[in-house]
């Protein structure tokens, strides 16, 4: 349950502590997951479809960077877009490449490697040591971070912020689509609409609620996961307790988590301000 | 946010095209049949609820209802999807402003169906799954007896589970899903009384990666029949079996063999597109008078298939038993959970199947 969770989530860390807001992530994976049952359909191989998912996504964050970075639009307004887009256009395509509704033709899956768990499991888990070695341990990603935290101070001092922050909401598109792609040819074998049902926005919870840090995120992902398998398995094994309740529980117990136990969250402080003076 | 799947060109470009055709009659004289012309001017237009186009489910099968009509009735047809429950009325406004029959796909559309129809009482409804809050002389109320079809599915399952454990995997927790849900639990109860049903909801519609989990969870705990009756989530329940041996899904609806022949043990049809293509019919031959289209197993509106013969000669015998004694009206089958509280099921005449009937695959 945690997988795509895991890897949108990162994918908007990375593009926040570069100083890009980034709500898009839901458009992000719904364009993943499309692109990716569409690749796998027309080329046959789910890791080609992967592919094709992953690089779609990347593609389609460009337009959130030009729009942000370079247009210096509105951030939130940009994201919503996206998220929109991530709607319209698979529902456009399905119809265009398939000439059916809601619904891509079925594809091969990636292999499991045990039952019910295929090759991005493990590599979801790999992902928060590795953005924590890029972020805190490499120069460019030492340089994400000013660019993050104090675009101006960053660029005084020679750091290519805009450079920096394209990186960065790219890598969150290609992530974002990996964790869409995991739905569409991980998880089931087909695209069918708007299937991501809220994840991204989850995702995105998911980071604030790990601080912008790549463990706290990877640990808030596996938490609101695991939330949802405590609900499935409460309602398969009959808990006796109302079953409004038990629906709502991934929510509650995020709901808690954000109030309770969020003290000292700290975006990054450059998050939305731009490099050069206004 | 409003999607428009156009089975026809633009609405100008057609309009337009409608009245330089409409002209041709009248200023070439050239003959045609008049028929033609006066049943194009009829639109059709069918608004989805938030599951959509490709839920393999109650909305395709609306479509399939729509096609027909457009193939034989030589009506035009359109389709509205709804993304959230915001669009309901805007998406109905939409449908009214361009149509002369109006379909409201599912029992979420209700109160938007009654808020648009009196906005425009010249145009007509069709609303599924729901009467109008409010009484509407132009609103036609398709009102299926799930709960009959259900009650077949539940002797399927209750005389072929081999674990004694069978499921029920709901969306949201409407009247409609009730009904299903307490038909299924009847005709088990009717022909397993020791047989075990678990109930669970998803709370959407829309999400066929949590119908997997939430399926494979019931088949974990030895359930080995679900009926979904979830929309898109439900073709979940279809993998999920596809992951566990030995266990089976009854689709609710519609004939679902596209996505797994063998997991499909049979079908509770419920003729959505029966009705739809009736009230499109009534509108072409003027006889569209709203009210209430009541549809059950007596008049086919309810049914139960089994497009894989899955099903033992034996069990269907007992179904077809059932099937007479409610259509012939010896026994009301429940419809709410108060209802089945007090459900005694009637033990019919002949002996029962064979406990160990198993499927045919």
């Amino acid at each position: 349950m945690a997988t795509p969770l895991i890897f949108a989530a990162m994918g908007g860390l990375l593009s926040e502590r570069s100083g890009v807001m980034n709500i898009a992530l839901e458009g992000l994976m719904l364009i993943g997951a499309f692109s990716a049952a569409a690749g796998a359909h027309y080329t046959g191989s789910p890791y080609l479809g992967l592919l094709i998912g992953a690089v779609a996504a990347g593609l389609t964050a460009i337009i959130h960077a030009v729009w942000c970075i370079t247009l210096r639009g509105d951030q939130i307004v940009a994201g919503t877009a996206l998220n929109l887009l991530g709607i319209g256009v698979p529902a456009f395509l399905l119809q265009r490449l398939f000439g059916t509704a809601g619904r891509s033709p079925a594809v091969d899956r990636l292999p499991s490697l045990t039952s019910g768990l295929n090759v991005l499991v493990p590599a979801a888990f790999l992902l928060a040591p590795l953005v924590f070695y890029f972020l805190f341990r490499t120069k460019p990603g030492l340089r994400v971070l000013a660019a993050g935290e104090h675009p101006r101070a960053a660029e005084s001092v020679g750091v290519a912020v805009d450079r920096y922050r394209y990186a960065c909401v790219i890598a969150s598109g290609v992530l974002g689509g990996i964790g869409g792609a995991f739905l569409s040819i991980g998880d089931v074998s087909f695209f069918t609409t708007n299937m991501t049902n809220g994840r991204g926005f989850i995702a995105l919870a998911a980071m604030v609620f790990g601080n912008w840090t790549p463990f706290g995120t990877l640990g808030a992902a596996i938490f609101f996961g695991a939330a949802q398998a405590v609900q499935i398995q409460a309602q398969a094994t009959g808990v006796p307790v109302s079953k409004e309740l038990i629906i709502a529980l991934p929510y509650l117990l995020t709901l808690v988590a954000l109030t309770g136990l969020v003290r000292n969250s700290t975006p990054p402080a450059g998050l939305g301000r731009h490099a050069a003076a206004d | 946010m409003v999607m428009t799947a156009r089975l026809t060109p633009p609405r100008t470009t057609r309009r337009l095209a409608l009245a330089l055709a409409a002209l041709v009659p009248l200023v070439a004289a050239v003959p045609t049949s008049p028929s033609a012309f006066a049943q194009d001017d009829i639109v059709v237009t069918m608004v989805t609820d938030t599951a959509g186009l490709g839920d393999q489910n109650f909305n395709d099968l609306a479509k399939r209802g729509l096609d027909r009509a457009v193939e034989e009735l030589g009506v035009q047809g359109e389709v509205i999807e709804s993304t959230e429950q915001a669009d309901y009325v805007p998406n109905l406004t939409q449908a009214a402003e361009q149509s002369d029959l109006v379909v409201a796909v599912g029992f979420l559309l209700a109160d938007a169906v009654t808020a648009v129809s009196e906005q425009y009482p010249d145009d007509r409804f069709l609303l599924i799954d729901a009467a109008p809050t409010e009484e509407r002389d132009n609103v036609e109320a398709a009102l299926f007896r799930e709960h009959e079809g259900a009650f077949l599915g539940g002797i399927v399952a209750g005389l072929m589970s081999k674990t004694g454990k069978v499921a029920v995997l709901g969306g949201e927790d409407i009247p409609p899903v009730e009904r299903y849900e307490v038909g299924f639990r009847a005709g088990v109860e009717a022909v397993a009384p020791e047989t075990e049903v678990t109930v669970n909801y998803t709370g959407t519609f829309g999400d066929p990666a949590l119908g997997i989990e939430q399926s494979l969870a019931l088949y974990d705990q030895d359930n080995d029949i679900i009926l979904p009756v979830a929309g898109a989530t439900g073709i979940g329940s279809f993998e999920a079996a596809k992951q566990r041996e030995g266990t089976f899904v009854i689709a609710g609806d519609t004939d679902q063999s596209q996505l797994g022949a063998e997991q499909q043990l049979c079908v509770v049809n419920k003729g959505v597109d029966i009705a739809l293509y009736a009230a499109a019919q009534q509108v072409v031959d003027g006889s569209f008078e709203g009210g209430v289209l009541d549809l059950g197993l007596a008049n086919d509106g309810m049914g139960l298939t089994t497009p894989g013969d899955q099903v033992p000669a034996d069990v269907l015998a007992v179904v077809d038993q059932y099937r007479e004694a409610i259509v012939a009206g010896e026994f009301e089958v429940p419809a709410s959970r108060d209802e089945l509280e007090t459900f005694e099921a009637p033990v019919l005449g002949s002996p029962t199947a064979s406990p160990a009937a198993t499927p045919a695959a």
